[in-house]
């Protein structure tokens, strides 16, 4: 069950160059003068990773922000959309059926606070965004959409965990590192302030 | 103006590293006006010894041969990653050759320049290459302070 829920400017540009994650191209683009199109995928999770949106939004799409207006082609040059997993709770695991409808109500309704949240900070920064809620296991359902929906690069928040802590609650950061089909940008936290 | 973020990019000999660095010019240094980023290019050249091991007799020939044999291929990949800077008209690049092994010095890289990305092209390794061959984009992804883009060539899609 998808629910997609639309920025205010959800069109996309019509493709100028074909999309370079298709079919058997395995060589760079022809070089367009203009940016070419660039689709982020950014998957939040928590609040700490908005962090990694802001991070995103602050350097990479620094230009978009700035006081003189923009070329209409640059504008569009980078469409960011923000997904949200939600990972269905086993049903086996607990007993009565509220208990499952309840928590994943919660999750359904952390989801919508945290892309809204999300939806706002682009707002502010005048970028192009999009949101997305999916179902299912994180890790598979985020790489699935790299494939399914063609996206140029996909960001993932870091908690920064260690080696051993990362192989028991597993990473869905590191999955996405090795096994997505595009670049993949791992924002890291912040430095703690010691 | 302001200053500018800092990228580190990392560069072997490889097709996916020079696959990377066309991927980072055509998306982010894309039109001269939106260069946000000052590029840094980085080649680790690994010492000799760490190449040969410890040899028999005879090693100190080898030994100079293959020192020699390194330079020459950093040299080519520098100059390769010179060329194809200038052909998409991005001048603002600094470029690097460090000696040791590339885990250290591209972490050791990013607290030097104050990078705020290091990018990386992956050969694609599976689990099992990964853990025997080792892999740079790996160690970095875990122990380099800043955030980390990890650029891969694109696999052809298998068609049903």
């Amino acid at each position: 069950m998808e629910t997609e829920s639309l920025g205010a400017t959800a069109e996309q540009q019509p493709e100028v160059v074909e999309a370079d994650n298709g079919g058997t191209m395995a060589e760079q683009q022809p070089f367009l003068e203009g940016k070419k199109m660039m689709n982020v995928l950014v998957a939040v999770d928590s609040d700490e990773s908005l962090h990694a949106l802001e991070w995103v939004l602050d350097k990479l799409l620094k230009y978009n922000g700035g006081a003189t207006p923009q070329t209409a082609e640059q504008e569009h040059s980078k469409l960011v959309t923000i997904v949200y997993v939600i990972e269905p709770l086993p049903r086996y695991a607990f007993p009565g059926g509220y208990v499952v409808e309840s928590a994943s109500k919660t999750q359904e309704q952390n989801g919508v606070r945290i892309l809204s949240r999300a939806f706002e900070m682009c707002r502010d920064k005048m970028v192009k965004v999009k949101t997305l809620i999916l179902e299912g296991d994180p890790k598979d359902r985020i790489c699935r959409a790299v494939d399914e929906m063609n996206f140029d690069l996909l960001v993932v928040g870091s908690r920064g965990l260690g080696q051993i802590k990362r192989a028991f609650l597993g990473s869905v950061s590191d999955y996405c590192a090795h096994h997505a089909r595009c670049a993949v940008l791992v924002v890291k936290p912040p430095k703690k302030p010691y | 103006m302001e200053d500018k973020q800092v990228m580190v990019l990392a560069l072997d000999e490889s097709d996916h590293s020079f696959y990377a660095l066309d991927w980072i010019l055509t998306h982010f240094f894309g039109s001269s006006s939106n260069n946000s980023f000052k590029l840094i290019i980085i080649h680790a050249k690994t010492s000799p010894v760490s190449v040969m091991g410890f040899g028999g007799p005879g090693s100190t020939d080898v030994l100079h041969l293959v020192e020699t044999d390194l330079k020459k291929t950093a040299e080519k990949v520098i100059s390769k990653a010179k060329d194809v800077c200038s052909s998409r008209s991005v001048t603002d690049v600094q470029y690097e050759v460090i000696d040791g092994d590339a885990r250290n010095v591209l972490c050791d890289a990013v607290e030097q320049f104050h990078a705020s990305i290091l990018a990386l092209g992956s050969h694609g390794y599976g689990a099992f290459k990964r853990a025997v061959l080792g892999s740079v984009s790996d160690y970095c992804c875990h122990h380099a302070r800043c955030s980390v883009m990890i650029v891969k060539k694109q696999k052809p899609k298998q068609k049903p």
